[in-house]
C-alpha cells in the first residue's frame, strides 16, 4: 500500500497526545488532592492526636489509681486463688472438654431436627394438595407424611435429651465457678473507669488497634471512599428555630464551628491551644443543663460569623485588635469576608450578642461590659440626641434650664458651655467647643460669640424663681457632717473620681448627680438652700430627691457646700462680645431661610441684644442643646442625632470614615467616633453648619469599649424564638428595674444582689464622726447603711410599701442616712410595688390586714409574750418598739415592732422567725429555731414545745405591738 | 513612573481615548481607496505582518506587565471575574491580527496575479482521521487541562446570598452585556436597552441581504471588501470589544470613570453638568425661556434627527456612497444607511456628551421619550 499523504506527522501527534494525557491525569489528581485537602481535616487530625494523648494520660491515671488500691490487690490474690482452685477442684479442663463435645452434638441434632421438620411440613402440603386434586397420589403422600412425622418425633426426643445433658453439665460448672464469677465481676467494677477509657483508646488510637482495624482506619478516610463513614467529617448543629434571612427564603441556622472547635464543650480541654479550647463558661453555655444548650442555640446566634463556613476565613472570624489582625494575616492569610454583614463579634465586644435576646432587661447578669455600656449610654444621655427604642420614654438627661437665671451667673454659664470638663472632670455635660474640627483661630473667635449668644438666649428666656431667704446662718462644720451623714454622698461626690480609677457600674452609681466640688463658684447660697429644701419646686421633674432637711440642717448644708469653691475656674477669661463675628453668625442663619438682601436688611434692623438671642436660639437648635435640657421655646423639637436602634446592623459602607486611616469595621468606627467625635471631619472642606457637631464626652478607653459593645448589640435582626419571653411578670420586673436604675435606688440599697454603693461613704462617716477605727467601721457599716432589699416583696405589705415610698417614715431610728422623698407619681409607685412583688413571685400583692380573732385560744397570746420576754428570746434587746429604744448598743438595733402590723406580711414573719439566714444571708437576727434540729429547737415549756405553734404565737403577739404597753386584744363587743 | 501612570490615566479617559480610537481606526481599517492610500503611505499595513504582530503583542505584554507593577491595576485585573476579559483581550486582538495578516498576504498575491492561498489549499485533500479528529482530541484534552487548572488556581468568585437592600457598588452586568450597560450612560434605557439590541439583531440578520458582494468568499482578503470589513471591525472592536474592556476595567463605583492606575474611591464625585439640546438653543443661544409647548421646545432636536435620518442618506447617496447606491438599489441602500447611521449615532452621542455636555437631543421626560 502506498503511504498516505498526511497533513500532520502522526508520530508527533502521538507524542503530543501522550504528553497531554499525562498532564491531564496529573491535573485530575491535583484536583482530587485540592478537593480532599481541607483546613479542618488538619485540625481534626491534630485534635485526634491531642485526644489520644489526653485519654492515654487519663487511662494511665485511672488504671494506676485502681490498681494501687488495697482492695484491688487483695482481689487480685483472691482471683488467683480462685482460678487455681477451679482448675484443681472441679477438673475444669476435662469438664470443659466434655461440654464442648456435647455442645457440638447438640448443635448437630438441632439442625437435623429443624430440617426434618421442614421436610415434614412440605410433605403435609403435598398430602393436602393430593387429597384435594390428585386422588391417585394420596396413598403415597400419606405414607411419606407419616414416615417423616416419625423421624421428627424421634429427633425431637434426641434434642431434648441432649439439651438436658448440656444443661446439667453447665450447671455443674456454674456451681463450681460461682465464686470466680463473682470475683471477676468485682474486678470489672473496680476497673470500670479504666476499662471505658481503654475501649475509647482502642477506637481512636491506631497504635492500639489490630492490623485489620488499622487498615480500615486509614481506608475510611481515603478520597471518595470517605463519603461513607470517615473519621474526619464536618460536625454541625442545625438550629431549626433560629433562621438566617436570605431575603427570599429563611433557612435554619447551621453552625459548623464544632468541626474545628472540637473541644469546645469538653471541660478536659481548658488548657488546650485554640481551636480546641473549652468554652470559658460551660455553666452558662453549651451544656445541656445550662441556659443556652448547644443543640438549641448553636454558636453564631451569639457570636455572629458565618456558621456554614468551614475554614478560618469563610467563617468570618474577627480579630480582637489590630495586632491580632496582623498575626492572623501572617498565620492564616486572613482577610475579612467582604460581603458578610454579620461578621463575628470581636472578643472584647462579645457581650454585644447578649443584647439581641436580653435587650429588654436593664441589667443582663454576667454581661458586665455590656451593662456598663448601657449604663453609660443612659448617663451620657446618648438617647436624647439619638433615638434608641429601648429608651423611648426616658426623661431628658440634663437639668432644666428654664429657671436658669436664679441659679447661676452668665459668666459661669459661659465658662461651663465653653469647657465643662475644666469645672467637673467627671461631668456628663459634653464639650462642644475647642474640638478637632473647630479649633483653628478663626473658629475660636466664632466659638466665643456663639457661646455668648447661647447664654444670652438662655438668660433672656429664663423664668423667675422666687427664693425664700435663709432663716439662720448655717454652720459649715455641721453642714459637712449633715452632707456626709444623710446620704448625699450616695449620688454625689465631693471630689471627682480620682484620675485612673476606671469607670464601673459602682462608680456610676456614686456619680448619679454632679460632683459637689466648686459648688460655691457655681450658684448662690440662697438658691442652694431652696434647692435642698424643695428640689421639685425648682424642677418638678428632677431626680434629686427631697431629703426632708430641717431649716437649720438645710442652712448648714448650704453653708458647707458654698464653702467649696473653684477659684481657678472663676478667673477663666471671657472674651468680649464682638459684633463683626456675631453679625457673621446671624447672617449665616438668616441666609438659610431668607434671600441675601432681606437677610442683610433684617440684620441691620437688629440691635445687639436681638442678634444675640436670635443667634442663641438658632445655635441651641443647631447643637441640639434642647435634646438634653428643657429650654423655653424648644418643646416640640425633634432630636438631632442619627437613630441608633439598629446601629449594630448598619452596613459599614454607610459609615463615613472620611480620611481617617482606621479599619473599616463598625467597631473601629464607633470607638474612633467616641474617642474624638469630630475626627471624621479631618481633611474635609466643609462650611460651618455642615461640620460634625457631636460633642466630646472624654470617655476613657474602657468606657469606649463598653459603649462600642452596646452599640454592636443594637441589631436589626433578632432570633425571635430565643428572646427571653416577656411575660406579665417579666414586664413588671423590667419596668421596676428601669425606675430603680433611673433613681439610683441601688446607690443605697442592694437590690437583686447589686448596689449598696453608699457603704464606703458610711464607713468614712463612721470613722470621721463616730470615733471608731477603720476596722470597727468596716464591721459596723452594714448596720448603719440602708437595708438590703432582698425579698422585699415577700416581706412587706404592698399598701405600706406604697405609702412608705410616697412619704417615707422612720423605721430604723439609729440610721442617720435617710430614705429620701422622690416625689414619684402614682404610676411609678405602683410599678415599684409590683416590681418587688414580681421579684419574689408574689401573685397577690394585697392581702387582708391580720386581726387577732375573737376566738383566739386562751394562753396563746401569753405564750407569745413569754417568748418575746427577756426570759426567752428577749426581742426588745435589739428591736425598737415605738418610742421604747432597745437596751443594746445602736449598731445592733433592729426595726421598730410598732410598725410590724402595718408593715410586715404575717407569712413572712413566720418564715423569718423560722430561719432568718435563709431569707437574708448574713443578717444579725439570731436563729432561734435551728433548722437542722427544728423539732427540738424551741423551748420545751411553752405550748407543749411545739415549734410551729410557738412561731405562730410570737407572730400574733408581734402583730399586736403598738406604741403602748402590749395587751391582749379583746373581742369586740357583739 | 508616576508621571507615566498619570499620563495613561489621562489618555484613558473616554473623552480622549475614544476620539483618538475613532480617528485612528479608519486609517488602520481604511474603508475607501483614498484612506487605503494614506494607510500605505504611513506603512500601517505592516502591522499585519509577522514583525508587526510581534511588535503589537510585545507592546501589549509589556504594557500589561508594566500595569502589574501598580497595586490598583493589579487588584482589578486579577479579580477572578475579570481574568477572562484579559484573556479575551489577547485572543480578540490575536485573531484580528491573524486574519488581517492572511488577508494582506492574499491581497499581495492577487495584486501580483496569483490566486489566493486558500485556492491552493482546496486542491489538497486530507483525512478526517487522524488529521482532524486527532488534533481535535488533543485540543479537547488541552482545554480540559486549562479549565481544570484555572478552576483550581482561581476559585469561582461566588459570593454570599444576594441582599436586595445592599447592592454592590459598582453593579456590573455580565461581561457580554457591559457594552449595553455603557450605552445606558448616553441613552435613555428604552433606546440603549430595547431599541439598540433589537436593531443590532435585525441588522446582523440583514447583513447577507445587504451585502451582495461575492468577492472574498472562501478566502481572506481586505482590499476586495474594504468597506464591509471596516464597518464590521468598527462594530466589533470599537462598539463591542472596547466598550466591554472599558466597562470591566475602567468603570468603578457609582459607574464613575477611573484610569487604570487610579484607586476606586467610592466617594469620588464628578460634576453632573449635562444639558439638553433645547436648553442650548433657547437658553444659551436665544437667551429665552423654554417654550411651554413640548413640540416647539424640542423642535431643534427633531430637526436634527430629521436631517440625520432624512436628509443625510440622500446627501450620502449623491456623494460618498454614490457607487454603493448604484450597486445596492434604493431599498437595500436605505436599510443599510439607516443601520449605519444608527450605529454611528452611538459614538456621535458619546462625543456630543463629552464635548458639549449634551444630555439629550430630544428630551421629552413628560412621555419618557428622550433621544
Amino acid at each position: 500500500m502506498e503511504p498516505q499523504e498526511r497533513h500532520y506527522d502522526v508520530n508527533k501527534l502521538n507524542i503530543i497526545f501522550a504528553i497531554s494525557s499525562c498532564v491531564l491525569l496529573v491535573t485530575l489528581l491535583w484536583m482530587l488532592a485540592q478537593d480532599y485537602a481541607r483546613e479542618w481535616k488538619d485540625y481534626q487530625r491534630a485534635f485526634r492526636a491531642l485526644e489520644i494523648e489526653k485519654t492515654r494520660v487519663k487511662y494511665d491515671a485511672a488504671i494506676h489509681e485502681a490498681k494501687d488500691r488495697e482492695e484491688y490487690r487483695a482481689l487480685e490474690d483472691q482471683l488467683k486463688g480462685a482460678r487455681e482452685a477451679l482448675a484443681k477442684d472441679c477438673q475444669a479442663e476435662a469438664k470443659a472438654q466434655e461440654q464442648k463435645k456435647v455442645s457440638i452434638e447438640n448443635d448437630l441434632l438441632n439442625q437435623q431436627y429443624r430440617f426434618a421438620k421442614a421436610e415434614h411440613d412440605a410433605a403435609r402440603y403435598r398430602l393436602e394438595i393430593a387429597q384435594a386434586n390428585h386422588e391417585s397420589y394420596v396413598r403415597e403422600a400419606q405414607k411419606e407424611f407419616e414416615r417423616l412425622g416419625r423421624t421428627v418425633s424421634q429427633l425431637k426426643l434426641a434434642v431434648e435429651q441432649s439439651d438436658q445433658k448440656l444443661a446439667e453439665l453447665q450447671k455443674a460448672t456454674e456451681i463450681c465457678s460461682s465464686q470466680l464469677v463473682e470475683l471477676e465481676r468485682k474486678e470489672r467494677s473496680l476497673l470500670q473507669k479504666a476499662n471505658i477509657l481503654e475501649r475509647k483508646l482502642a477506637k481512636i488510637d491506631p497504635n492500639g488497634m489490630n492490623l485489620t482495624n488499622r487498615i480500615a482506619d486509614i481506608v475510611r478516610d481515603l478520597p471518595i471512599i470517605d463519603l461513607a463513614n470517615p473519621n474526619y467529617k464536618i460536625e454541625q448543629v442545625v438550629v431549626k428555630d433560629i433562621t438566617e434571612d436570605l431575603i427570599f427564603a429563611k433557612v435554619p441556622e447551621v453552625d459548623r464551628c464544632l468541626t474545628c472547635h472540637m473541644g469546645i464543650s469538653n471541660p478536659d480541654y481548658k488548657d488546650a491551644p485554640q481551636p480546641f479550647t473549652t468554652h470559658p463558661n460551660l455553666g452558662l453555655y453549651l451544656g445541656n443543663e445550662s441556659a443556652h444548650p448547644l443543640e438549641e442555640f448553636g454558636c453564631t446566634v451569639c457570636h455572629g460569623g458565618r456558621g456554614r463556613g468551614t475554614d478560618f476565613i469563610s467563617t468570618a472570624h474577627t480579630p480582637s485588635s489590630v495586632k491580632q489582625a496582623e498575626e492572623w494575616e501572617k498565620k492564616y492569610d486572613w482577610y475579612s469576608l467582604p460581603h458578610w454583614e454579620k461578621s463575628m463579634l470581636p472578643m472584647p465586644s462579645v457581650e454585644a450578642g447578649c443584647f439581641q435576646c436580653h435587650g429588654a432587661q436593664t441589667t443582663i447578669k454576667g454581661a458586665e461590659k455590656l451593662n456598663l455600656g448601657l449604663n453609660i449610654i443612659e448617663r451620657a444621655g446618648c438617647y436624647a440626641c439619638h433615638e434608641i427604642d429601648r429608651y423611648q420614654d426616658w426623661p431628658k438627661p440634663g437639668p432644666d434650664l428654664t429657671k436658669l437665671s436664679s441659679k447661676i451667673s452668665r459668666q459661669w454659664a459661659y465658662r461651663w458651655i465653653e469647657s465643662p470638663q475644666t469645672f467637673h472632670p467627671n461631668t456628663w455635660m459634653p464639650t462642644f467647643f475647642k474640638q478637632s474640627n473647630n479649633s483653628n483661630p478663626q473658629y475660636l473667635k466664632r466659638t466665643a460669640q456663639e457661646i455668648h449668644a447661647m447664654v444670652a438666649y438662655l438668660f433672656a428666656h429664663s423664668q423667675e424663681y422666687p427664693l425664700t431667704s435663709i432663716p439662720v446662718d448655717g454652720d459649715i462644720q455641721k453642714g459637712k457632717e449633715i452632707v456626709s451623714a444623710v446620704g448625699c454622698l450616695a449620688c454625689h461626690r465631693i471630689e471627682p473620681r480620682p484620675v485612673g480609677q476606671p469607670m464601673t457600674q459602682d462608680t456610676l452609681r456614686r456619680e448619679q448627680g454632679p460632683s459637689l466640688s466648686g459648688l460655691g463658684s457655681k450658684t448662690s447660697k440662697a438658691w442652694l438652700y431652696n434647692w435642698l429644701k424643695n428640689p421639685h419646686g425648682y424642677n418638678s421633674k428632677t431626680k434629686m430627691p427631697n431629703m426632708r432637711l430641717s431649716d437649720e440642717e438645710a442652712a448648714d448644708a448650704a453653708a458647707y457646700l458654698m464653702s467649696l469653691r473653684n477659684d481657678i475656674y472663676d478667673t477663666v477669661e471671657i472674651p468680649a462680645i464682638d459684633e463683626t463675628t456675631l453679625n457673621e453668625i446671624v447672617l449665616d442663619f438668616l441666609k438659610k431661610s431668607e434671600t441675601f438682601n432681606s437677610a442683610q436688611q433684617k440684620l441691620t434692623a437688629m440691635n445687639r441684644e436681638t442678634k444675640l438671642t436670635y443667634a442663641g436660639e438658632e445655635l441651641i437648635r443647631h447643637y441640639g442643646c434642647f435634646s438634653c435640657h428643657d429650654i423655653a421655646g424648644f418643646a416640640d423639637e425633634k432630636p438631632i442625632g442619627v437613630e441608633l436602634t439598629e446601629e449594630g446592623s448598619k452596613s459599614v459602607e454607610r459609615l463615613d470614615f472620611g480620611f481617617v486611616p482606621i479599619d473599616h469595621t463598625r467597631q473601629a468606627w464607633f470607638a474612633q467616633k467616641l474617642k474624638d467625635p469630630r475626627i471624621f471631619d479631618s481633611g474635609k472642606v466643609k462650611p460651618y453648619d455642615e461640620q460634625l457637631r457631636m460633642p466630646n464626652f472624654y470617655l476613657s478607653n474602657e468606657a469606649i469599649g463598653a459603649v462600642t459593645t452596646a452599640l454592636l448589640g443594637f441589631v436589626h435582626e433578632t432570633p425571635e424564638a430565643k428572646i427571653v419571653p416577656r411575660t406579665p411578670q417579666r414586664l413588671k420586673v423590667e419596668r421596676g428595674e428601669e425606675i430603680v436604675r433611673m433613681f439610683n435606688c441601688q446607690g443605697c440599697h442592694t437590690i437583686e444582689g447589686e448596689g449598696g454603693s453608699i457603704q464606703s461613704t458610711i464607713k468614712d462617716w463612721l470613722v470621721a464622726y463616730n470615733d471608731v477605727s477603720e476596722n470597727e467601721a468596716g464591721a459596723m457599716v452594714a448596720s448603719f447603711s440602708p437595708p438590703n432589699l432582698i425579698g422585699e416583696g415577700k416581706k412587706v405589705q404592698a399598701q405600706w410599701l406604697f405609702n412608705f415610698m410616697h412619704q417615707p417614715t422612720t423605721i430604723r431610728p439609729w440610721l442617720k442616712v435617710r430614705m429620701p422623698t422622690y416625689g414619684l407619681g402614682t404610676q411609678s409607685l405602683n410599678d415599684l410595688v409590683q416590681y418587688f412583688g414580681a421579684l419574689d413571685n408574689q401573685d397577690s400583692l394585697f392581702e387582708h390586714k391580720m386581726e387577732i380573732p375573737s376566738s383566739y385560744p386562751d394562753g396563746q397570746w401569753q405564750a407569745g409574750e413569754r417568748l418575746f420576754s427577756k426570759d426567752y428570746f428577749d426581742c426588745a434587746k435589739c428591736h425598737i418598739i415605738g418610742s421604747q429604744m432597745p437596751r443594746g448598743s445602736p449598731e445592733n438595733w433592729a426595726p421598730d415592732f410598732a410598725l410590724a402590723k402595718a408593715r410586715l406580711r404575717p407569712g413572712w414573719i413566720e418564715e423569718w422567725l423560722e430561719n432568718p439566714q435563709e431569707l437574708l444571708p448574713g443578717t444579725k437576727m439570731p436563729t432561734y429555731f435551728d433548722p437542722d434540729n427544728f423539732d427540738t429547737a424551741g423551748p420545751e415549756d411553752i405550748l407543749g414545745g411545739d415549734e410551729r405553734q410557738q412561731i405562730r404565737a410570737l407572730r400574733d403577739y408581734l402583730m399586736t405591738l403598738t406604741d403602748k404597753t402590749p395587751t391582749q386584744p379583746t373581742a369586740p363587743p357583739p | 513612573m508616576e508621571a507615566i501612570k498619570d499620563f495613561i490615566n489621562l489618555v484613558s479617559r473616554p473623552q480622549i481615548f475614544f476620539p483618538v480610537i475613532l480617528a485612528v481606526f479608519f486609517f488602520v481599517f481604511p474603508p475607501t481607496e483614498r484612506l487605503l492610500a494614506i494607510n500605505k503611505k504611513l506603512g500601517l499595513y505592516k502591522l499585519w505582518t509577522k514583525r508587526g504582530g510581534i511588535i503589537l503583542f510585545s507592546f501589549l505584554v509589556i504594557a500589561f506587565a508594566f500595569g502589574l507593577t501598580d497595586p490598583h491595576f493589579t487588584k482589578i485585573v486579577t479579580k477572578p471575574d475579570n481574568v477572562p476579559i484579559i484573556g479575551l483581550a489577547f485572543l480578540v486582538l490575536f485573531f484580528v491580527w491573524y486574519s488581517m495578516k492572511q488577508a494582506w498576504e492574499n491581497d499581495q498575491r492577487i495584486a501580483s496575479g496569483l490566486r489566493p492561498k486558500e485556492a491552493e489549499d482546496a486542491k489538497e485533500k486530507i483525512l478526517v482521521w487522524p488529521d482532524l479528529v486527532y488534533i481535535e482530541l488533543i485540543a479537547i484534552i488541552g482545554c480540559t487541562i486549562l479549565l481544570t487548572v484555572w478552576a483550581i488556581i482561581l476559585k469561582a468568585p461566588l459570593e454570599e446570598p444576594a441582599n436586595p437592600t445592599v447592592s454592590p457598588n459598582p453593579s456590573k452586568a455580565p461581561w457580554y452585556f457591559l457594552g449595553l450597560q455603557e450605552m445606558l450612560v448616553y441613552f435613555d434605557p428604552w433606546i440603549a436597552g430595547v431599541l439598540f439590541p433589537t436593531v443590532i439583531i435585525i441588522g446582523m440578520m440583514a447583513i447577507p441581504y445587504l451585502d451582495p458582494n461575492k468577492k472574498g468568499c472562501g478566502y481572506y482578503t481586505f482590499r476586495e471588501r474594504k468597506m464591509a470589513i471596516a464597518i464590521f471591525m468598527f462594530y466589533w472592536l470599537v462598539l463591542w470589544f472596547s466598550l466591554i474592556t472599558v466597562g470591566t476595567f475602567l468603570r468603578g463605583p457609582n459607574w464613575n470613570f477611573f484610569g487604570p492606575f487610579e484607586y476606586w474611591d467610592v466617594h469620588k464625585l464628578e460634576a453632573l453638568t449635562n444639558i439638553n439640546l433645547s436648553d442650548i438653543i433657547y437658553m444659551i443661544w436665544l437667551k429665552q425661556q423654554l417654550p411651554q409647548n413640548i413640540l416647539l421646545r424640542e423642535m431643534g432636536g427633531f430637526l436634527v434627527l430629521l436631517f440625520y435620518f432624512g436628509c443625510l442618506p440622500l446627501v450620502l447617496a449623491k456623494s460618498v456612497f454614490k457607487s454603493l447606491y448604484e450597486r445596492l438599489g434604493v431599498f437595500r441602500y436605505s436599510l443599510f444607511v439607516i443601520f449605519l447611521l444608527m450605529s454611528i449615532g452611538l459614538p456621535i452621542k458619546m462625543i456630543l456628551r463629552w464635548v458639549f455636555n449634551i444630555k439629550y437631543i430630544v428630551a421629552i421626560p413628560e412621555f419618557f421619550f428622550n433621544i
